[in-house]
């Protein structure tokens, strides 16, 4: 079926209308549709990031279903990043916007990513103090070769831990255990060595 | 030296290139959207000190520039040599790159996040260039500290990228897949299996050059070598369907390919104008010609090259003025004359 706007590209767009009751069935192209105003939707069809986007159209739904006053007024204390703002540009405006908007939006992620769960990497230098830093119990330290043995254990930890994950995965539990124990003793020797 | 779209990979058919990119945030700063001019200024200075010895250690040599000293023109080249990406390109804040020689290696800083890692090499090799990803990621780690969750992983600036912050992605050359009827329904399997295809050049339907980026949809959840199984595994299945039908179609059309391609470059070492569409699909002619024996010139050369350097700004970067859109066309059926080599 061509496109009923151009008549020229095939239509692989089909947009249902309803209006008052009644349904209207339209057949575009993907470049038409483009042009045409879709509502949120319309960020489905647009540039970079049309998986993020399209999770703004979705968490827009879901704004509407749960009562708008109570989300509007929700704010990243550390960025200032509003709900609305949020939902728009589907864009995090720090590191700590994930611990506000995350619970939002577990759905969305769920279908957007199918696991909510990281499995990757781990920052390898990622010491403590860092750690403690985000939390605000810490100090900074900015020289992260200043303290060796710390960044040594850290490391030893994060290799247990990638152990332990791999482990979980093929439902080892018998190394899992290993694992854990290791990590725990671990981390105690880090206390006690701070 | 060879930039690294130059060098001719003679591995797996059909598989142009492989392209590895991490996001990272520093820790100590709030994401690039929500800081002020002064604030990114200060932190992109502060990563360029703390990386001024980059690549050092393995010999490598890179450069270092603000975006915002860049002509517009050569930001629009790099990106048309896949360097910087749209939102680099329009970025207006304080900005920075990292850019190794051959361009194969760039690390951007403050634009859609803080750093953003991006390895391009010739052919399919995914796994290696992880490796080199990794090593530059933990350099980087080593002096600034991730803003990092145990739970959602590296903290980026879009959804899309949290988790693992990797994209991994391979081009392919589908001339003839890509005009089966069932060639959707190839791409909607493979989206199934996590992987997402899109045509690189021309607008949505249009692919002028037949050329498909294959990439991972999610970036949460797997591990880093999962995600890049699954685009290798995509790119082997759908180059391998493509070599079934260009065998197929090399038993049963062989003249009729042959009379293709030759006209193709006929076209092209003769044309004094072309269009950017007109190029690209003559060039994917010869590109499927060279790689099936159909055709074969006196010296070796990369068509992937060619089709790299007759984009606009790159054109355009090789004028000392400004070329109207038909000098531009002329321009580039001057530059495919001259580099296409002879039969």
């Amino acid at each position: 079926m061509l496109c009923e706007k151009c008549k020229i590209r095939d239509a692989n767009i089909q947009y249902t209308e309803v209006i008052n009751g009644t349904k209207k069935e339209h057949h575009f192209c993907a470049q038409c549709a483009k042009e045409m105003d879709f509502g949120v939707y319309a960020a489905i069809f647009d540039g970079e990031f049309p998986l993020g986007k399209l999770l703004s159209g979705l968490l827009g739904i879901e704004d509407t279903d749960k009562g708008p006053d109570k989300l509007h007024q929700i704010l990243c204390p550390t960025c200032g990043t509003g709900y609305d703002e949020f939902v728009r540009d589907s864009r995090f405006g720090c590191a700590d916007c994930y611990s506000v908007f995350g619970p939002l939006m577990e759905d969305s992620l769920k279908q957007l990513h199918g696991n909510l769960i990281h499995t990757g990497k781990t920052p390898v230098y990622q010491r403590q103090d860092y750690m403690d830093l985000r939390s605000g119990t810490g100090e900074h330290e900015k020289d992260s070769t200043e303290d060796p043995n710390s960044a040594v254990n850290y490391e030893e930890i994060f290799q247990w831990n990638a152990k332990l994950k791999e482990a979980l995965r093929f439902e080892d539990y018998e190394t899992a255990a290993v694992c854990r124990d290791k990590i725990k003793e671990l981390k105690k020797g880090n206390e006690a060595d701070a | 030296m060879l930039r690294w779209f130059e060098q001719k990979d003679t591995g797996r058919p059909g598989v142009i290139s492989s392209r590895i990119r991490l996001v990272r945030n520093w820790q100590d700063y709030r994401f690039p959207s929500t800081l002020d001019e002064k604030e990114s200024g200060e932190m992109v200075r502060s990563l360029e000190f703390g990386l001024k010895d980059l690549g050092k250690d393995e010999g490598h040599n890179f450069k270092f520039a603000m975006l915002g000293d860049l002509e517009e023109l050569d930001r629009v080249a790099l990106k048309e040599r896949r360097v910087l990406n749209s939102a680099a390109v329009s970025n207006k804040k304080p900005a920075g790159i990292f850019i190794s020689e051959n361009e194969d290696t760039g690390i951007v800083l403050n634009c859609d996040d803080h750093i953003r890692i991006q390895l391009l090499q010739m052919g399919l090799h995914l796994e290696e260039l992880w490796e080199r990803a990794g090593k530059i990621d933990d350099y980087i780690n080593e002096r600034f500290a991730y803003a990092f969750d145990d739970r959602y992983g590296y903290l980026t600036s879009f959804p899309t990228n949290m988790g693992t912050g990797l994209r991994a992605s391979v081009v392919v050359h589908l001339p003839m897949l890509s005009q089966g009827k069932k060639f959707q329904g190839l791409i909607s399997d493979m989206g199934r299996f996590g992987a997402s295809v899109r045509g690189v050049y021309g607008e949505r339907d249009e692919n002028f050059g037949s050329l498909y980026e294959i990439s991972n949809q999610k970036t949460l959840g797997q591990t880093e070598r999962e995600i890049i199984d699954t685009v290798t595994k995509a790119a082997i299945q759908l180059t391998n369907q493509e070599l079934q039908v260009r065998k197929l179609s090399l038993q049963r059309h062989r003249d009729e390919r042959e009379d293709e391609v030759y006209k193709s470059y006929g076209v092209l070492k003769y044309s004094r104008r072309l269009t950017s569409r007109d190029a690209m699909i003559f060039l994917s002619q010869i590109m499927a010609g060279l790689a099936d024996g159909l055709i074969h010139t006196e010296e070796d050369f990369s068509v992937y090259r060619l089709m790299l350097g007759i984009q606009p700004a790159n054109l355009q970067k090789l004028s000392d003025r400004p070329l109207s859109k038909e000098e531009l066309d002329g321009a580039r059926a001057e530059f495919i004359r001259r580099e296409l080599p002879e039969l």
